[in-house]
């Protein structure tokens, strides 16, 4: 046998040829390189506390993290309904006034970018599926971990908590702008802002912990024959966003420090001389923009942080379920990392319109229209991969369209926004909203509920309701659509964001009943997703069993020893992969698949390609 | 050097085949330790937030309208009469750059199962910082004696005081909890962790090795490398 | 129903809705009809881009809908198409931000003979000054602002003696006679727009930034504060009226200057101090 390592008792004696059952046609052609890391012991917990609660298995975090956040998601959500209608019907809401108005749009605003998003899609999924989709047993540090959930779950905690406390939440807006945020014209100005960039920096400091745990996962941890040419999509998005993630939160971490400084020690960071209520503060020399070019160089970052695990999740699932290899791999994983880095030299695009120097407008539009390149060759990509497919039009898939129509749809407006002069008309404006919603908030939502009912037979075992799903799908989509496609008209006429009432200039006001008919479609949205709630309650009593691999997918994931997989994964051993995991629809295979783990000596016979 | 032979491993001559290495399966930096690269990805991290503090300092400085206070002034220690610049820096950088050094000889003792040796190096690197905490503690109270805060500074703009203390603040936070870490460090080389089949590392599973002082060590070495631009910004600009 | 369907209803509903809606941007009123000379093409170009995406994308949905006995392609790349979709695309991001380049150079290139006007913003309104005879804005200090002195101008700068003070949230400009707006701020941020001029910037405090327009309709336009400075930001609100060389003249000869200012208050003082002899 070529494996040296069945020697070496250290390490885990296996290999693919002891694996398959049949006789291999040539046993050089399955070799893969011997284990390079002994097997990861794992601490397995016997009682409640240390099996659900205080839990080091990354799947139990991963259900944790995603729990977490979508109770977060719901307090978002129910803010956005206050928003809507005040805005929708002024006064119809008789507690509400503006200083309510603005704590609900930053609490709805960090909530969703932060708490729901983020922590979503890199703690929910990222903790679920890296271990298992590079055949490892578990995160490297199952113990970081578990705190990295924890320090999350006290941010949130310390978040909510700003709800209660005199003079109730910051209403700064999630940017958090100085000198205004730390200023009594601004709701929230005492506790509340400190409550804010208190649990911002422990969201920050879990992260990290959280963070280091994906990215060495994915690098030092991954199965036999796990190159990272063979990762999925999922696995690149989420470790490319991971990456931002660990180079953009510092900026965030800095700049709550020093407005935390400007505002319980009266340093001046941020804080020029300021005339307030006729009375000059005690501020002076500091630099309002300083701290948005903070703000930004984490802020811009973060979209990608959002956008790039969807991104992947969603070329999986399309791939899957269109029974076609994702079309252009390689360019793919390039678009996805040069995105990434990119995201890092385009932040100041967020303030041409801020006072910064108009100088730096041509270079930050350059590049911000650079990012458009390999990212309309992801959505070619996507679209080619349905071209001559077998797609199965499942609730998954249509979570997929619905995404593809919404991202482009975001796509093309941000190329609006992010070409310099065109951005002067419509930047702060309903334009913008309509933008970012339509781009990082349904968009990735979309990619959100697909993964939900394509992951949740390997998560519970059932599979969720079909027609529940497609009645979930159709009333998220439409609804979302027609709140943010008439919305940019809003934006066109010049309404100003972040208006409490509706400013009242007659071209304004003909669009009254579009206001209503948003805030009605925003209303229906909001409810239907208690859809997918009530759908997954009904699953777990009485849904129909899934079984092993049923999607007939060819990751690592669906080839666990156990549906629901067990701590540890895969067994006594560890899968060894021979292929990408887009082998689908192979001319000459049996079956319309191939999963990763199959050797090259059982598909001799077929077309496969070497990946 | 220190990272463990892989068995019928040879990694790949030239560009390409660091390439083909890097992007082949189960590991990307072959041979290196989990929580080593854990520790240089953190470091990464890290990098960021002192560089945001640092060009923000930069920022500040810059657009600040009153003058900036004159260093070697500011820092100067009198003794015996005579105002001698920037003396205690360079007592502390003096210090805090020995420490590494003694950082430094722990790792190869360790890696050599020297435990003895390695113990009290590693003791006297907590030492060292220790003392340099202690001397950073003094300049901080001779500094506010003489009317520096945070929000005011007698000698010019408020921003110096702001930033002097937030920045060295924030990097005395990181030596300090490494002076707790070498002395946790410290206790465990001596009661044998890191012998073969030793006892479970700290928030890990996995078995004591010896590795855990050269990832202490690169912590360690950061803060010194952070020290030195801090000095270079602060004192010497 | 075939999900394609409904998608295409979509598409269809999207650029339908593009052709006919009665909410569009206001007439503009200044020189920058570059910029919505550009987003047209942006339309152009990107609505092509959405539409004919999405519409592959349906195609496909109907025409590989899932049959059992149907097999997928197997074609893992195609190097010669992602090439020329990469260069397609390349030209086209070309095409779109070479006018958004030209268009804000002219934005941040302010012609000679602009009318400098001092936009002073604080929570929550707006106040004014013009130039004076000698063509020059005095400097100003925030320190300096009290009831005297409403803007904080510097005593000792004779530039400032003889500057327009309008202390109103209303004011009149030129038509056709290119503006320099000078935004400053004595607490927070805040933005000075006109709707029907597209210009804006923000006003930030502790320092001036600028942008240019030149009205070219006579009219009366509503100012709205367009960045977020508190619970006031949504009745922040101002008004300008452009008029012809006459009225504005006559207008710009009402209006009191900072002299006149300290010298009324001076007459106050003395003539409280007669009073108060008596």
């Amino acid at each position: 046998m070529s494996d040296e390592y069945d020697n070496n008792k250290s390490y885990q004696a296996q290999s693919s040829e002891t694996m398959g059952g049949s006789a291999p046609a040539s046993p050089d052609m399955d070799y893969v390189r011997p284990a390079e890391t002994p097997d990861q012991e794992l601490y397995h917990g016997h009682s409640f506390i240390t099996k659900w609660v205080f839990c080091q298995d990354a799947k139990v975090i991963g259900v944790q993290y995603f729990l977490t956040a979508v109770f977060t998601g719901i307090v978002g959500l129910i803010l956005s309904w206050l928003m809507r209608l005040q805005l929708g019907f002024p006064g119809a809401a008789g507690f509400m006034t503006a200083e309510h108005y603005y704590q609900f749009v930053t609490m709805h605003g960090m909530i969703m970018v932060v708490y729901f998003l983020t922590a979503l899609f890199l703690g929910g999924f990222g903790n679920y599926l890296i271990p298992l989709m590079v055949g490892a047993r578990d995160m490297v540090f199952p113990y970081v971990n578990m705190i990295s959930f924890w320090m999350f779950f006290i941010a949130v905690a310390v978040l909510m908590a700003s709800f209660f406390v005199p003079g109730g939440p910051t209403g700064a807006g999630w940017t958090l702008y100085p000198p205004q945020t730390i200023l009594p014209g601004t709701p929230g100005a005492g506790m509340g802002i400190l409550l804010m960039l208190v649990s911002l920096s422990l969201f920050v400091i879990g992260f990290t912990m959280g963070g280091l745990n994906y990215l060495i996962t994915i690098l030092q941890a991954r199965t036999r024959g796990m190159t990272l040419m063979r990762m999925p999509l999922t696995v690149w998005g989420i470790f490319t966003a991971t990456v931002l993630a660990m180079l953009a939160f510092p900026a965030l971490l800095v700049s709550a420090i020093m407005m935390t400084l400007d505002k319980i020690l009266g340093t001046s960071f941020f804080m020029p001389t300021i005339l307030q209520a006729g009375e000059v503060l005690e501020y002076g020399g500091g630099s309002p923009i300083l701290f948005q070019h903070l703000f930004w160089f984490f802020g811009h970052p973060e979209v990608y942080i959002v956008a790039l695990p969807a991104f992947g999740i969603v070329s999986d699932l399309i791939s899957v379920h269109s029974r076609k290899n994702i079309f252009g791999y390689r360019m793919m994983v390039w678009a996805i990392v040069g995105i990434g880095a990119l995201s890092f030299f385009v932040w100041a695009h967020h303030m041409y319109v801020s006072g910064m120097n108009p100088w730096f407008g041509f270079f930050f539009a350059t590049t911000t229209l650079i990012i458009a390149v390999p990212t309309a060759m992801k959505v070619y990509n996507w679209i080619l991969t349905l071209w001559r497919g077998n797609i199965r039009l499942n609730t998954v898939m249509l979570w997929c369209l619905g995404f593809i129509v919404t991202f482009v749809n975001g796509g093309i407006t941000g190329i609006f926004l992010g070409n310099v002069s065109v951005d002067v008309p419509l930047s702060d404006t309903y334009f913008v909203i309509a933008h970012f919603h339509m781009v990082m908030g349904i968009a990735p939502l979309m990619v959100i509920m697909g993964a939900v009912y394509h992951w949740f037979p390997l998560v519970s075992g059932k599979f969720l309701d079909e027609k529940l799903g497609k009645w979930h799908f159709w009333l998220t989509f439409l609804g979302a659509y027609s709140i943010y496609f008439p919305m940019h008209y809003l934006g066109f006429i010049g309404v100003p964001r972040r208006y409490f009432e509706m400013y009242d200039s007659p071209y304004m006001t003909s669009a009254v009943g579009m206001n209503e008919f948003i805030s009605m479609a925003a209303f229906i949205v909001g409810a239907a997703q208690f859809i997918l709630i009530y759908n997954i309650i009904r699953t777990l009593k009485v849904g129909k069993k899934a079984g092993q691999n049923p999607w007939k997918a060819n990751s690592l994931e669906w080839l666990t020893s156990t549906v629901p997989p067990e701590h540890g994964n895969f067994g006594e051993r560890l899968p060894v992969v021979h292929r990408w995991p887009y082998d689908f629809s192979v001319p000459g295979a049996k079956d319309d698949f191939i999963t990763q783990t199959t050797p090259p000596s059982e598909v001799v016979h077929t077309e496969v390609e070497k990946t | 050097m220190s990272d463990p032979q892989i068995e019928g491993l040879q990694l790949k001559p030239g560009f390409k085949g660091m390439s083909e290495d890097t992007g082949s399966d189960q590991t990307m930096f072959k041979g290196v330790h989990w929580g080593k690269a854990m520790m240089w990805i953190f470091l990464l991290s890290d990098t960021f937030v002192f560089s945001c503090f640092l060009i923000s300092y930069m920022k500040g400085r810059g657009s600040t309208l009153v003058d900036w206070p004159y260093p070697s002034e500011v820092f100067a220690l009198h003794v015996g009469g005579v105002s001698v610049p920037l003396l205690l820096i360079a007592i502390m950088t003096f210090v805090l750059i020995t420490s590494s050094g003694t950082m430094a000889l722990a790792v190869k003792y360790g890696y050599e199962k020297n435990r003895k040796m390695c113990g009290w190096l590693v003791l006297a690197t907590a030492l060292g910082g220790l003392t340099f905490v202690g001397m950073q503690a003094f300049e901080w109270t001779k500094l506010i004696e003489e009317g520096v805060r945070p929000w005011e500074n007698p000698f010019g703009a408020a921003q110096f005081g702001s930033f002097f203390f937030m920045i060295t603040g924030f990097h005395g936070t990181h030596v300090s909890i490494g002076v707790i870490f070498l002395f946790i460090y410290a206790y465990k080389v001596f009661a044998g962790h890191y012998e073969n089949g030793g006892k479970r590392g700290w928030f890990t599973t996995m078995k004591g090795d010896y590795v855990e002082i050269e990832i202490l060590g690169l912590y360690w070495h950061f803060v010194d490398l952070v020290w030195v631009f801090i000095f270079a910004f602060f004192y010497l600009w | 129903m075939h999900p394609g369907i409904i998608f295409f209803l979509v598409i269809l509903g999207s650029v339908l809705f593009h052709i006919f809606t009665p909410w569009y941007w206001t007439d503009i009123a200044s020189n920058w009809g570059g910029m919505d000379d550009t987003i047209t093409l942006t339309f152009w170009v990107g609505g092509g881009v959405f539409v004919a995406v999405c519409l592959f994308m349906t195609y496909c949905v109907f025409k590989f809908s899932y049959k059992e006995n149907r097999k997928a392609e197997y074609k893992p790349e195609d190097k010669k198409l992602e090439k020329i979709l990469t260069w397609a695309t390349t030209l086209g991001v070309i095409a779109l931000l070479a006018p958004g380049l030209i268009i804000w150079n002219q934005y941040v290139t302010v012609p000679k003979n602009a009318l400098e006007v001092d936009v002073m913003a604080w929570q929550w309104g707006w106040q004014y000054r013009l130039p004076g005879k000698d063509g020059k804005l005095g400097t100003t200090q925030v320190i300096n602002i009290n009831d005297e002195n409403p803007f904080g101008i510097n005593l000792d700068d004779p530039y400032g003696k003889d500057d327009v003070m309008i202390q109103s949230d209303a004011i009149n400009l030129e038509n056709n006679r290119p503006v320099k707006i000078l935004l400053r701020s004595v607490d927070v941020l805040h933005n000075w727009y006109v709707p029907q001029f597209r210009a804006k910037m923000d006003a930030v405090p502790g320092v001036v930034t600028f942008y240019w327009f030149e009205p070219n309709k006579t009219g009366e336009y509503e100012v709205l504060c367009a960045e977020y400075c508190g619970v006031g930001h949504y009745a922040m609100r101002g008004s300008v009226l452009v008029q012809n060389e006459q009225d504005y003249a006559t207008w710009l000869g009402e209006q009191e200057t900072f002299s006149d200012l300290i010298a009324k208050q001076q007459n106050l003082v003395i003539g409280d101090t007669k009073l108060a002899k008596k």
